[in-house]
């Protein structure tokens, strides 16, 4: 039980650490002192450049990072399956493809692109259940289904590109020229997403009986998934829409946060939330912050730290 | 539980059950048994609500099985099925507790009932020293009898077991068929189980339906139901029977 409250405390006092970091590092530089004055000083320049650039920025990143990794947990616990990730089954890369298509096709309804991506990342995860499901869950096929559906949908967001749809903007896969419009889509969405993700815990702890099992004491199983689903691609969709596709959160966050804080999705869903948000924080400015003026997008980092991970995870697994 | 000429077919050719009749007696033991493929398993997940019936009807208390909603028939009727994984970092008592779904809503808290009622179902098992102890460290015996207090934590009337002893060593084997005996004998719960043993069946059970090919063969009393003759027509084997005072009646398979 220590462990679990040291572990809450510590990844708050990392999270704070990190925006209060994020926010004085960077071409604008600021000390603590000063930044702590401007928060409440609207005339000092420096701190409206870091108003207006730098906060939006670290608000996608926290939101972005907390959803996906939360979308995670929330797959893993309804596909029973330590692999499942948005971006690895194709929730992410179907989000992505609606976007681009309502974006290019469509440009005057580009405020309805986060129902858009929410419909793409609903029509991947529905593929991949229906496709792999055969009398129940089998781990394997369900991967490789997701596998082959994410691949398809990324086929059709390139071939979208290549047909001249891609205008300025349509594909932002980076944290970089975030506007406070951007905070506001995606601190609603999330918001609620997140809030719901913490109403389902006791669903979520029940999956892990066998649907059988689930089944005999009177649970939903099959209205429990699809509830959850939802949840998990709403979370995942609203992130492909503001951030862009940053694969492997989903993999990583809910694996550390069960090392540390265990399986019950009490406490699991609210400390992956926390950690996803400090990672893709840390990633993000770790990224820009290191080879300045040159920029390494969080996606990219997250890539090349999960994929040796991820690697490490299935050989540990039997 | 009444089971109305009941016929099922997973595949829409086979008939895996074909227009089964039989009752299962309240406050009895009731042993299913039968060679691998007759039907049991797929009996049982009749009376699950696993499977639905493609003609025929299925009633508990009058009424068909699919007009109950899960939650009311979970306080009738719990199920111990044979595989079950294990969950990852899970304690006894938190696995008991998943027993109290169908008495829980999403709003209310656990109640003093629910946690008498775990409380029983852990003291039934003999489980209440380990209940704080992770599921990863029990032997098979008693795994199995987790899973046991989680049904009986539905405090339903009907307990059905699949296979129960399989996996088990014999000792574990006779304990726990000891449990279910004791189960009957002071709660009155009526038992349905599927067992391999022809012995433990005679010796367990009140009540004994014998099954081949999606029929019941025979039923009735342990003594009338398994005779030399059933025996070697359903399962195809030529055996001797014993009894004497000592150890009631039992069988010995002699060859094919």
């Amino acid at each position: 039980m220590t462990k679990k409250i040291g572990s809450f405390i510590a990844i708050t006092v990392l999270l704070c650490m990190t925006i209060i970091y994020a926010a004085t590092t960077g071409s604008v530089q600021l000390s603590y002192m000063e930044f702590l004055t401007g928060l409440f000083d609207s005339t000092n320049e420096k701190m409206a450049a870091i108003r207006d650039l730098r906060f939006p920025r670290i608000f996608v990143a926290i939101f972005a990072g907390a959803a996906l990794s939360v979308a995670g947990v929330l797959l893993q616990a309804i596909m029973r399956n330590p692999l499942a990730d948005a971006g690895i089954i194709g929730i992410s890369s179907g989000a992505a493809f609606t976007k681009l298509f309502i974006v290019s096709f469509f440009p005057t309804y580009f405020f309805l692109s986060p129902i858009a991506a929410f419909v793409g990342g609903a029509i991947a995860c529905l593929l991949v259940f229906m496709l792999s499901w055969k009398s129940g869950l089998n781990p394997l096929k369900l991967i490789l289904v997701g596998i082959a559906i994410n691949a398809m949908f990324s086929g059709l967001t390139e071939a979208l590109i290549s047909f001249g749809a891609s205008s300025a903007g349509a594909i932002t896969s980076s944290l970089t020229l975030k506007t406070w419009d951007d905070v506001t889509v995606i601190a609603t969405y999330g918001s609620i997403g997140l809030v719901l993700a913490l109403t389902m815990y006791a669903w979520c702890n029940v999956l892990v009986l066998s649907d059988k099992t689930a089944k005999s004491i009177g649970f939903h199983v099959t209205g429990a998934r699809i509830a959850i689903a939802a949840v998990a691609v709403l979370l995942s969709a609203v992130s492909v829409v503001v951030a862009g596709v940053i694969s492997f959160v989903g993999i990583l966050v809910p694996h550390i946060a069960r090392r540390l804080v265990g399986h019950d999705h009490k406490l699991l869903i609210p400390f992956t939330a926390l950690l996803g948000a400090f990672i893709i924080l840390l990633a993000d400015t770790l990224g820009r912050t290191v080879l300045s003026p040159m920029e390494i997008p969080a996606s990219t980092i997250m890539v090349i730290i999960g994929g040796p991970f991820l690697i490490f995870l299935i050989r540990k697994d039997k | 539980m009444e089971i109305n000429q009941v016929t099922v077919s997973h595949d829409g050719t086979k008939r895996h059950l074909n227009s089964v009749t039989t009752a299962i007696q309240k406050g009895k033991v009731t042993t299913i048994l039968g060679p691998n493929g007759c039907g049991k398993s797929t009996l049982l997940s009749v009376m699950s609500r696993n499977n639905r019936p493609a003609e025929g009807q299925a009633r508990l208390e009058h009424r068909d099985l699919t007009d109950y909603k899960p939650k009311e028939f979970a306080k009738k009727f719990a199920i111990v099925y044979q595989q079950n994984d294990i969950p990852q970092d899970l304690t006894v008592e938190k696995l008991v507790m998943f027993g109290r779904m169908p008495y829980s809503s999403l709003l209310k808290k656990r109640t003093q009932e629910d946690e008498e009622a775990v409380i029983w179902a852990l003291a039934c098992t003999n489980l209440l020293e380990k209940r704080k102890q992770n599921l990863a460290a029990l032997s098979g015996g008693e795994r199995q009898r987790v899973w046991i207090a989680m049904a009986l934590a539905q405090k339903s009337e009907m307990l059905c077991l699949d296979e129960p002893t399989t996996y088990l060593d014999i000792y574990y084997q006779l304990e726990l068929l000891e449990l279910i005996k004791e189960l009957n004998e002071r709660y009155g719960l009526t038992i349905v189980m599927v067992l391999h043993d022809i012995n433990q069946a005679i010796r367990y059970s009140d009540h004994i339906i014998l099954m081949n090919e999606g029929r019941i063969v025979a039923e009735g009393e342990p003594r009338m139901v398994i005779t030399k003759a059933v025996i070697k027509e359903v399962y195809g084997v030529n055996a001797v029977f014993h009894e004497d005072e000592e150890l009631g009646l039992y069988m010995i398979p002699l060859n094919i």
